[in-house]
């Protein structure tokens, strides 16, 4: 899903579109930690967004707009493995954390998105005027 | 990426804490099975957790499966009873190697899990139903 950069919309939705790509993701991978919580030797694995979304953020100024929406991104890459405390079987799945981290951030999913519906509402209106 | 592998995750992990479920219901209903199909007392099983990815192109997502069902080779615990048909010529009888507390643990871990990954399918449920939400009234 790639937006008009420079026309009509703003950044905003491009913001808000690579947030939501990004909270996806990092559901995948605490989902992923979850169900791996009892496999012995297993890592958890989390996908540091604050530093990845924040260095967008920052690229969304300086660099040309037609890499905004740019799905290339080596994301598999941004996924590191947490260093917590290891049990004895070697695997560091702290269940409650990770539960917590899953509710975390699916708030800020629903945030986004319902600040996207509510960018499209504002434009819906200013049309129909 | 398809985006339903979420699921996909989530369900094996289900499966995966199911079938631990049924075996240690097994090995707790055969806490007293002095006979058994291959002769000897019946002999504790574990299950083996394997993290696997769901999707061939990235690691992001990993699911989980039960690779295999092992036997405990740990000591059979003898019990001194005469009168048990299976005791031997001193009177001690060879029972099971479960310990019912350790199987209630590992019970109650199976089931904290199969929680864990039914609250994180609805949460990625939710999380769809509200994206198909998007821009309307």
């Amino acid at each position: 899903m790639v937006i008009v950069v420079g026309g009509i919309m703003d950044n905003g939705f491009n913001i808000l579109e690579r947030l939501i790509q990004l909270t996806n993701l990092r559901h995948g991978v605490i989902i992923s930690n979850i169900a791996n919580a009892d496999t012995p030797d297993y890592k958890a694995k989390d996908l540091k967004f604050e530093q990845l979304l924040s260095d967008e953020l920052l690229g969304l100024k300086t660099t040309c707009a037609k890499h905004i929406g740019n799905n290339n991104l080596a994301l598999s890459e941004d996924v590191s493995f947490e260093a917590g405390e290891q049990w004895p079987d070697r695997n560091n799945v702290h269940l409650d954390m990770e539960v917590a981290k899953m509710t975390e951030n699916a708030l800020l999913f629903q945030a986004a998105l319902h600040m996207f519906s509510t960018k499209i509402k504002m434009f819906k209106n200013a049309v129909r005027r | 990426m398809n985006s339903f592998n979420v699921f996909k995750v989530s369900a094996s992990a289900l499966e995966a804490q199911r079938q631990r479920m049924n075996v240690v219901a097994s090995n707790m209903a055969n806490v007293h099975s002095t006979r058994t199909d291959e002769g000897g007392p019946y002999r504790r099983k574990d299950v083996l957790f394997s993290a696997e990815t769901v999707q061939s192109d990235s690691d992001t997502l990993t699911g989980v499966r039960i690779v295999d069902v092992v036997p405990d080779s740990s000591p059979f615990r003898t019990v001194y009873d005469p009168g048990h048909p299976d005791a031997d010529k001193d009177g001690y009888v060879s029972m099971p190697n479960i310990n019912i507390i350790e199987e209630m643990v590992n019970i109650m871990m199976a089931s904290r899990a199969y929680e864990a990954s039914v609250s994180a399918f609805n949460m990625s449920k939710a999380m769809f139903l509200k994206t198909l939400e998007l821009g309307r009234q």
